[in-house]
């Protein structure tokens, strides 16, 4: 390693790699324990609202593309694995196994992003969001509803979440028993796209960190002793992969045709 | 062995560097646990649905923590880290809980 490296490696205020290296790591780790309070605010909402609207939210939930959430899951976890290989290739200075697998967990990254992008694209076709959209098509619903037959097979391209919805609701007092509120309905749905919004957000964020780290490496500016600066960028990764496994469940597993109090 | 014996060139020790064995082992237990999380909600379980799921994503993230973020290394000032976070978690949810849950009517 030459005098030149050394400098752009070991910063002057450090008195060697190691306490460097802690310092990077704790930094980071600090910065996760402000995105985990961050969440749990979140989190917390979420769990008092499930708590008193279950079966709101289960209606809600029920409406979501399960197999996305699926798909998205095993991008996410896989792109974890990838990343910690990277920081495993940066350690023994394998520079084309380090780019091959950010290029991977870019790619997994990216995939995960697309599929969020086409299920927001289907969640909005069918009308299916918190607001006009949603009280325009639950509106034209009821009327549809009201006067037709549940046995009817034509709905005049009324969404099939609204056509649910309203005849659960048919005839029934908001007091009674197996009402299920559409406004609840749609905070659950406030949640939805708050909760996925902000991960996605992070997602991006994670990807252009990973472009950074393509970048380093492809200049040869990640040496085995800066190996830590890939070990950084994925604990951030592995957090927004964290996250996602309590999103999932808490958001697309709540109940399948739960219909009522 | 005292920090300040490492020079600066050295390289990362072989003990800091993964095992690719144990990472793929724990590849293949987180993913199977989120595969056992969906088949689980399929299956039904009732009221016991949220704590199941809840306890499986806490095995998933406490593999990731451990073996992939590396707090098995034991590095005294970072583990308390973590443990901070969880503590001031554990301290949300309970001081939250604690009050809407029992107020009178059980209503928001």
């Amino acid at each position: 390693m030459s005098a030149s490296t050394h400098s752009s490696v070991l910063k002057h205020h450090f008195d060697n790699l190691e306490q460097q290296h802690s310092a990077e790591k704790l930094g980071m780790w600090m910065f996760l324990v402000t995105e985990v309070l961050f969440f749990s605010g979140l989190f917390v909402a979420y769990t008092v609202y499930r708590h008193f609207y279950p079966a709101e939210f289960a209606f809600a939930s029920s409406h979501l593309v399960l197999w996305i959430a699926g798909v998205n899951t095993a991008l996410l976890i896989t792109s974890s694995l990838t990343m910690t290989l990277a920081i495993r290739a940066a350690q023994l200075g394998k520079r084309s196994d380090l780019m091959r697998w950010l290029v991977v967990s870019f790619a997994l990254g990216a995939g995960f992003m697309g599929f969020k992008a086409f299920e927001y694209y289907t969640d909005i076709h069918e009308q299916f969001v918190p607001g006009s959209m949603f009280q325009t098509e639950y509106a034209r619903a009821v009327e549809h509803v009201a006067h037709h037959s549940a046995a009817a097979g034509d709905h005049g391209g009324i969404q099939h979440w609204a056509i649910e919805l309203a005849e659960n609701n048919k005839g029934k007092d908001p007091n009674s028993e197996g009402y299920i509120f559409p406004e609840r309905v749609q905070l659950f749905l406030c949640f939805y796209y708050i909760m996925t919004g902000i991960h996605g957000i992070h997602i991006i964020a994670g990807l252009g960190c990973i472009v950074w780290l393509m970048l380093l490496t492809k200049c040869d500016k990640i040496p085995p002793q800066r190996y830590a600066t890939v070990e950084i960028v994925s604990l951030y990764w592995h957090l927004v992969d964290m996250i996602w496994l309590f999103l999932m469940p808490l958001l697309y597993l709540v109940g399948t045709g739960v219909k009522g109090h | 062995m005292d920090a300040h014996d490492h020079k600066i060139e050295d390289p990362p020790t072989l003990h800091d560097v993964d095992n690719p064995a144990k990472v793929f082992t724990v590849y293949l237990v987180v993913l199977g646990l989120a595969l056992a999380n969906i088949f689980l909600f399929k299956a039904g379980l009732g009221p016991i649905t949220l704590p199941v799921q809840m306890g499986i994503a806490t095995v998933q993230a406490a593999l990731v923590a451990w073996y992939w973020m590396h707090l098995r290394r034991k590095d005294t000032i970072i583990t308390l880290t973590a443990v901070t976070s969880l503590f001031f978690v554990f301290i949300f949810y309970v001081l939250v809980l604690s009050d809407v849950l029992t107020r009178t009517g059980g209503g928001l």
